[in-house]
Order: C-alpha cells, then structure tokens, then sequence
C-alpha cells in the first residue's frame, strides 16, 4: 500500500468517526433490544433506564468533548463532510447534539419511575434512543435525500411513543393525530423536494444553492421551497402545522412530552437553519422566493397564537403545550432575522442557544408533570393548590423553570431571550423584538399562575404523597440545576452558538 | 420526448387527488392511501426529471421514499389498530377526548 492510500484510509477512519454521537445512540438503542431478547421474562426496568442513561450520557460527552477539541470547527479545518457530502459533522451539528442527548438523559432517567408499573419497557427506551439517533443525524443532513431519512427516523419512533399508553384513550388520541399530521407533513415535505429537485437537478444543499440564480421555473421553485417549509414547521411545531401539538403533548406520557417539545423541537430548528442557510441563501434565491418573509409571518403568528392559547388553558400540561408553540415562534426569529449580508450568525446562534436553554427549563418542566402524574395528582392550576408544602424541593425547581420559561432576570432564559431579542434589533428587525417581548410579558401572566397555585393557594384536597420518586427527583433536579448554571454559564454558550453559526453562511 | 411541465402538471394533480382525499375522509385506512397518493406525486418528480437531469439521484431517493412509507404505513396501522380497540371504529372524528 503507497503512503498515500494509506493516509487516505486513516483519514476515513477519522472523518467517519466524526459522526460518533449519533452512532453510539443507535447502538445503544440496539442494546437495549438485545437486552430485552435475553432476559425475555423479566427484563429488569434499572439495567434497561441505566443502558438508555449510559449510552446517552456517553453520547453527550463525546458531543462535549468533539465541541471543545474544534471537530468540524474553524481551528481544525472546517466542516467534515461525509459520503459525498450527504452528511456534515460541523459546530452547529455538535451544538444541536448536545440539546438531544442532554435531553435524552434526563428523559430515560425520569422514565425509570414513569414506567413502574408498565410492560414494554424496553421498546419505550429502545424507541426514544432511536428517535434521538434520527435528530442527531437530522443535525448532520446536508442534503434534502438525508434531509427526509432522518426526518424520518427521527418521526416514526415518536408516534409510536406518544401512543405508547395502549389502554389509555387519551394516549391513542395524540398518537393518532400525531401520526395523521406527521404523515401529511412529510408527503408535504417530500413533495417540497421533489420540485426542488425537479428545478436544480441535485438534492445536496451546496450544489442546490448553486443552481437556483438562475432558474427557468422559479415559482416550482418557491413552491417547493414553500412545502419544505410546511414541513419544517411539522417538526417545530409551528403554524400552520401546529395543531398536533397541544393533543399529543397532553396525551403523550409525560416523559415523551418533554422529549418531543424539547429535543425534536429543536432537530426541527437544526434542519430548517441547515437547509435555508446553505441550499437558499438569500443572495442567490430568485426575488419571487423570498423566505425570510414567510419565515417573519410564522414566527410573529406563532409566538402570538401560542401565548395567547397558552394564557385560556385550565389544564398546566396543555397551557405547557401552547407555551411550546410559543417558544417556536421566538425560535423562529432567528431565521425570520436573516438579510443577505447582515449579522446572521449573531442572530441564528442566539436562536440555537435560546433552544439549549429551553432543553433544559421546558423538559424539567414537564418533568415535573410526570412527578405530579406519578403522585396522582389532578391535572389542572386547582390540583396544584399548595403542592409547594408536600413537595417542597420539587416545587422550587418548577418555580425556576417557570420563571426562565417567562423570561424573568435571575435565570437562563432571561439572558437567552435578551440576546435573541437584543440581536434581532441588531439586524433591523425592532418590530421582530417588540412582539416577542410583548408576547413575553404575556406569558408571566399563565407561568405565574402556577407557581402562585403551589405556593400562596391553600389546597383544596389532601394530598397522599408517599414515594420520593429518585429517577423524576433526579432529572428534574438537574433540569434545574441546569437552568440556574446556564446564566452564569450563558457566556461561553452564546459564544460558541454564534461563532459555529457564523460559519454557515 | 414528452415535456418536462407535463410531469410536473400529473404530480400535482395526483398529489391534489391525495390532499382531497385526506380533506374529505374520516376513514383511517382512507387516510393513509390519500398520503401513500401524495408521497407517489412526489415519486413522479423524482423519477421524471432524474431522467430529464440525467442523473440516477432523484430514482434513489425515489426508492428511499418508498421504503419510508412502507415503514410509515406499518406504524400507522399500529395506531389504527389500538384506535380500533379503544374507540371501536377507525373513524378519525370519533377520537376526541381532548379539545381539539
């Protein structure tokens, strides 16, 4: 073998080795099959929640450690592109990564009380790791072909996930309309691609955007550029495909709940800002595909619609649900923000790291549902009335993500919102901010409702609570955690979402 | 050779014939032939103009977009099934226990 070929293969060793996170997702997911073969009696709820916790702990840490070592960053060469650049391990393939794991752990450690008493364990956790597998190669796609695989991949677990309660009638509710809405989505999306397809003759983002300037059927091309939109808006929850959202995060369990509002929320955003930055980059779309406005209608219509359903909501876990879409739609500036040559990567990374920070504040947000649902609680503000003195400690930890989720001073979400809003005004898009705050001071008014529910209301019922569940403890405490560390930590995170930004475009 | 803006009129319109059916029905199993209608509106393109373009990307992905909605279909059918058990019919209208 010649020096030459030798060093191409170790060099494909390395590149493939890049895409490590997601690959170690997927393995652990099969683990977890393979323990339920062996033990097919009684598979053994600690082992199967501590394999789901390792693999994706594991996984998080690779993540972590790629972040910090430059892989796919500036300092160590660029982006790593893989099988013919189907795949890209980059910065902002990394960030997002983190999101998912992240939240992966703290939903399969909470899960190990949530499913006590429930067959199937293994599917549920062997399901959320392969979910998690489609959203960390959701965050590497860079051509619409994988674009669609790991949308894919990413979608069919969680159906089946959200249904996962087979007797409960509600649980088959969600699924079902989570299923019908995801199906019509990705024909949506796959149509979107097709014309896309049909106009520039490739499906790789860089060759795509190459060969929009100069179309001979612009408005096939708007109108697929239209439909990956529609599908996008699927996966993010946004209008107009938002009315899965409220059902199956109420029916679902609660652990999947916060899954799917957190990290499938955010491999939504991973793909849109991948696939709008890098196959329509605004110098080059035709002036009839202008996406930046479609995107301002969304985020203004999103944010708006979700607070104010969010605000009418008797039901805490379907007022989380609205407060979810809402999120979308300050997430959604940070494409709405976009000009052909303004400070984009200021904006986009503030997007990405308001998503980490909602990783955190909303799973131990409905986290905290899924204690409550394991006490058997009620579901609405009343059955919440004086929870704070039974369960102190927990009902500090949903007073910190309900005041981060609403913005206000001494926590992480304050600080990411401020500089998402703050940058948005940097690009020249004040109007943008304004609603945002607004909407913002709106959702004080339902996130306070609940900590004034546990705190100041006397309860109206006895409350039995006897087990001190250590999974839920576990994870929702360390939701908090984390939301407390992210604003003297928000520094560095802001710093590292906008640079791995900057590089897209 | 037939024009390319032919094939893309047959898409549309066999992805129009799937949005009807999915507007107007209240049949699961109807439902999900109405998407299996429009992911083939979407398969048209790709193999027509993959031939127009000359290249094989839009047949391959073609055959990725069909075993993804053989995989779709087998988890709808799951929740069909458990929507069967627990609602007794597959009428998509009939589930609503939650606001909708």
């Amino acid at each position: 073998m010649t020096p030459d070929a030798l060093a191409l293969q170790t060099e494909t060793v390395a590149a493939w080795t890049a895409l490590a996170p997601a690959i170690l997702l997927g393995l652990t997911g099969l683990a977890l099959l393979g323990v339920d073969t062996l033990w097919p009696d009684d598979p053994s709820n600690a082992v199967l929640a501590g394999v789901a916790a390792a693999g994706s702990i594991l996984s998080f840490a690779v993540t972590g450690w790629f972040l910090v070592a430059g892989t796919g960053q500036a300092s160590t060469g660029g982006a790593i592109a893989l099988y013919g650049d189907a795949l890209v391990v980059d910065g902002m393939s990394l960030f997002f990564t983190l999101i998912f794991t992240v939240v992966t752990a703290m939903v399969v450690v909470a899960a190990y009380d949530y499913l006590d008493d429930h067959s199937h364990r293994a599917e549920f956790y062997s399901l959320t790791l392969f979910a998690a597998t489609g959203m960390a190669v959701m965050a590497t796609a860079n051509s619409l072909a994988t674009v669609f695989i790991s949308l894919e991949l990413a979608s069919l677990p969680s159906y089946a996930l959200v249904a996962f309660l087979k007797t409960d009638r509600g649980s088959v509710e969600a699924g079902l309309k989570y299923f019908l809405i995801g199906a019509v989505s990705s024909a949506v999306l796959a149509f979107g691609i097709s014309l896309v397809y049909a106009v520039t003759g490739s499906l790789v983002l860089g060759d795509v955007a190459a060969a929009i300037g100069t179309p001979e059927m612009a408005g096939v091309l708007g109108l697929g550029v239209l439909m990956i939109l529609g599908g996008f808006a699927f996966k993010t929850a946004s209008v107009p495909f938002h009315f899965w959202a409220p059902e199956a995060y109420e029916g679902a369990p609660a652990p999947i709940s916060a899954f799917l509002s957190s990290a499938s929320k955010a491999a939504g955003f991973a793909v849109a800002f991948r696939v709008f930055v890098q196959a329509f980059p605004l110098e080059a779309v035709p002036a009839g595909v202008d996406w930046v406005i479609a995107f301002q209608v969304l985020a203004v219509v999103t944010m708006t619609l979700g607070n104010f359903a969010a605000a009418t909501q008797e039901n805490v876990k379907r007022m989380l649900a609205y407060s979810s879409i809402g999120h979308a739609g300050y997430a959604l500036i940070g494409l709405a923000a976009l000009t052909a040559g303004g400070p984009n990567g200021d904006v986009l990374g503030a997007s990405m790291a308001h998503l980490l920070v909602y990783g955190f504040m909303n799973t131990g947000a409905f986290l905290f549902i899924a204690l409550v649902e394991h006490w058997g609680v009620g579901r609405t503000f009343e059955d919440y009335n004086g929870l704070a003195s039974t369960a102190p400690i927990a009902a500090v930890a949903m007073t910190v993500f309900m005041f981060s989720l609403a913005g206000l001073p001494p926590f992480g979400g304050f600080l990411s919102k401020y500089v998402l809003f703050y940058s948005a005004i940097e690009a020249g898009f004040w109007w943008l901010a304004a609603v945002g705050a607004v909407n913002s001071a709106l959702s004080l008014f339902y996130y306070s409702r609940v900590v004034k529910a546990m705190w100041i209301e006397t309860p109206v019922a006895d409350f039995e609570i006897e087990s001190r569940p250590v999974g839920l403890y576990t994870a929702v405490l360390f939701a908090g955690v984390g939301t407390l560390l992210l604003l003297p930590g928000f520094g560095p995170v802001i710093e590292t979402a906008q640079t791995v930004a900057a590089t897209l475009f | 050779m037939v024009p390319p803006e032919y094939y893309l009129l047959l898409s549309a319109a066999v992805f129009c014939i799937g949005l009807f059916g999915i507007l107007t029905r209240r049949n699961a199993l109807l439902f999900l032939m109405s998407v299996e209608l429009m992911l083939n509106a979407a398969n048209i393109n790709l193999v027509a103009f993959s031939y127009v373009w000359g290249n094989i990307t839009g047949q391959t992905f073609g055959l990725f977009t069909m075993a993804l909605a053989a995989a779709e279909v087998a988890v709808g059918i799951g929740i069909i099934l458990v929507l069967y058990r627990s609602f007794d019919g597959v009428d998509v209208t009939d589930a609503t226990t939650m606001r909708w």
